[in-house]
C-alpha cells in the first residue's frame, strides 16, 4: 500500500468512524479531535483489519506515543516494513 | 421478625425535583399519561432475534417501539450498549428539567445510583458469538470498549461521564429491585449529607436471554401469544406469568433546603425507604420478608398504615408472587389503601420497574387520578381482600408506596407524599 493509499484509507476511517471534521495531518488528535485512549484502541482493531493480519503487542505498545495523522501513516509504514522482512 | 434501629445522625429532608421514563407505553408524561388513561398496552409479539426466540414458549415482550430523538455523539457513544442510550436519554432529561447549575452538577455534591440486570446484553452476545467462533481471527473482533459497553455499572459511568459529574456512584444490580434500590440509596445518600443530589433510576434493554430464564422457570406468560395486550394480568384469576419488558426511568433526588433556595419544583417527598432480604430461597416470594419490609418502610417514614393512600404493587402476574403480595398487603395496610399493578401496561422492565412505577405514581399523583390495573377481569379470590383500582379513578393522592421484590429474595420499599406546596 503506498502512502498515498494508506492516508486515503486512514482519512476515511478518521472521517467514517471516529467523526473528524476536516482532519489535517499534523493536527493534535487528542487537542484537536478529542481522540482519547478508547479512541487509539479502537484504531488499531480497524489498522488490523485494513492490513489482513494482528499486530503484535510490541508494536501495540509502541503506539501510545502517536500525536498526528502523520504519525499514524509512519506507525503502519514501519508494521508494514517490519511484516515484509520477515 | 425484624428490628428498627434509631441512630442520632444527620437527616436530612429529601425531594424529587425532575423525573423522566422511557416505557412501552410512551416517552415522557404527556405519552404516558395518555397511555394509563386510555388503557393502551405496551406488551407486543416477541421479537425474531435468530437465536432464542423459537425455542421460547413465551411469544410477547414489553417493547419501546417507537423512535427517539437521541442526538448523542459518537465521543459519548463509543463507550455505550443500548441499555446507556435509555440512561442517558432519561438521565440527561431529568438534569435539563431540573434546572441545576453546571457547577453544581461537576462539584462532587451530585451523584448517580443507577443500574441495570445485565448491563448490555446485547454486547455480551457478541462476545460470546466470537469466542465461540471456530474463526480464530474473529477474537481480535472483540472491541476494546466492549467491557465498558457491557459491564454491570455501565449505565452509572456512562451517565458521569457524558454530564461530567464527579460525585459518588452507586450501581446496585439486584434484578428487579435495581432501581428501586438505587432510589432509595440515594434517598439515604442524601438524606444522610453524603451527597446533595442523586440522580437515579434504572435500565434495561430488549433482551431475549432473561425471557428464556423466565420461561424455563415456568414464570412467564404463554397463554395470550396472540392477544399480547391482554398480559401480563396482575391479580386476575386467569394471569399465567409475567412479561418481560424494556425501558429507562430516572429521578432526580435533591436535599429540601437546597431545592427551596433555587426555587426548584418539588414534585414529591421521599419519606421512607425499606429494603431486606428473605435470607433463604432465591427465588420463591416470601410473606413473612415482604410484610417486613413494608413495616421498615411505615417505620422509616414514621407513618401509619392508615396514612398511605395507593399502593403501586410489584404484581408481576405471577401465580403465587401476587397472592403472596396481597397476604403481606393485607396484614400491614387491611384494604383501605387502593392498590394497582402497574406492569399490566407493559410487561415487567426488570432493573427498571421500580423507577417507572416510581414515576407513573408520581404522574398519578399529580393530576389526580389512578389507573386501573389492566386486564383485571376477575380477580384471584385468594387477592380479593385488597381495595383494587378497577377503573379510572378520579382522587386526591397524599402517600404512596412503591413496592418490588426480586430473585434473590431482595424486597424493597419506598414512600412518598406529594410535595407540591
Amino acid at each position: 500500500m503506498t502512502r498515498d493509499e494508506l492516508q486515503k484509507n486512514i482519512v476515511s476511517i478518521l472521517v467514517d468512524e471516529f467523526e473528524f471534521e476536516n482532519p489535517g495531518l499534523t493536527d493534535n488528535l487528542r487537542d484537536d479531535h478529542g481522540f482519547d485512549s478508547i479512541d487509539a484502541i479502537e484504531l488499531l482493531a480497524k489498522i488490523e483489519e485494513m492490513l489482513g493480519y494482528q499486530i503484535s503487542r510490541k508494536e501495540k505498545e509502541q503506539a501510545m506515543s502517536i500525536r498526528t495523522i502523520n504519525d499514524i501513516l509512519n506507525y503502519i509504514e514501519t508494521i508494514q516494513a517490519a511484516h515484509q522482512s520477515q | 421478625m425484624f428490628t428498627i434501629v434509631k441512630r442520632k445522625i444527620m437527616q436530612r429532608r429529601v425531594v424529587i425535583t425532575a423525573c423522566s421514563a422511557i416505557t412501552p407505553i410512551g416517552y415522557g408524561k404527556t405519552d404516558i399519561v395518555e397511555s394509563l388513561r386510555q388503557g393502551k398496552s405496551g406488551v407486543k409479539p416477541l421479537r425474531d432475534d435468530g437465536l432464542l426466540t423459537e425455542r421460547i414458549h413465551s411469544k410477547v415482550f414489553g417493547t419501546v417501539d417507537y423512535p427517539i430523538d437521541y442526538g448523542f455523539a459518537r465521543k459519548d457513544t463509543k463507550t455505550m450498549g443500548p441499555v446507556a442510550y435509555y440512561a442517558c436519554k432519561v438521565a440527561g432529561d431529568v438534569l435539563a428539567e431540573s434546572g441545576l447549575d453546571p457547577e453544581f452538577i461537576r462539584s462532587g455534591r451530585l451523584g448517580v445510583s443507577f443500574s441495570s440486570t445485565h448491563g448490555s446484553p446485547t454486547i455480551q452476545r457478541n462476545i460470546y458469538k466470537t469466542f465461540f467462533s471456530e474463526d480464530k481471527s474473529k477474537f481480535s473482533s472483540i472491541g476494546a470498549v466492549d467491557y465498558l459497553k457491557s459491564m454491570v455499572h455501565t449505565t452509572a459511568v456512562n451517565i458521569t461521564r457524558m454530564f461530567g459529574i464527579t460525585g459518588r456512584v452507586v450501581a446496585s444490580s439486584t434484578a428487579c429491585t435495581t432501581s428501586s434500590q438505587s432510589i432509595g440509596f440515594a434517598y439515604e445518600m442524601v438524606k444522610f449529607g453524603m451527597q446533595d443530589a442523586m440522580i437515579a433510576g434504572g435500565a434495561d434493554e430488549y433482551d431475549t436471554t432473561t425471557v428464556a430464564v423466565f420461561d424455563n422457570l415456568l414464570a412467564c406468560s404463554v397463554d395470550y401469544n396472540d392477544t399480547p395486550e391482554c398480559t401480563p394480568r396482575p391479580f386476575d384469576v386467569n394471569r399465567d406469568g409475567l412479561v418481560v419488558g424494556e425501558g429507562g426511568a430516572a429521578v432526580l433526588l435533591e436535599e429540601y433546603e437546597h431545592a427551596r433556595a433555587r426555587g426548584a419544583t418539588i414534585l414529591a417527598e421521599v419519606v421512607g425507604f425499606a429494603c431486606n432480604n428473605n435470607g433463604g430461597d432465591l427465588i420463591l416470594p416470601n410473606l413473612d420478608g415482604i410484610t417486613a419490609t413494608l413495616r421498615l418502610a411505615l417505620a422509616d417514614a414514621e407513618l401509619q398504615p392508615a396514612d398511605v393512600d395507593f399502593i403501586s404493587a410489584h404484581a408481576t402476574a405471577t401465580k403465587m408472587g401476587d397472592v403472596i403480595e396481597s397476604q403481606a398487603i393485607a396484614e400491614v395496610y387491611g384494604n383501605k389503601p387502593w392498590v394497582a399493578g402497574l406492569k399490566s401496561y407493559m410487561g415487567h422492565t426488570m432493573g427498571t420497574c421500580g423507577a417507572i412505577e416510581l414515576i407513573l405514581s408520581l404522574y398519578m399523583m399529580e393530576q389526580g387520578f389512578l389507573a386501573p390495573t389492566l386486564n383485571l377481569e376477575n380477580i384471584d379470590e385468594r387477592c380479593a381482600m385488597l381495595r383494587h383500582v378497577r377503573e379510572i379513578t378520579e382522587t386526591k393522592i397524599k402517600t404512596t408506596a412503591i413496592q418490588n421484590f426480586a430473585f434473590g429474595g431482595v424486597n424493597t420499599c419506598l414512600l412518598v407524599t406529594d410535595g407540591r406546596e
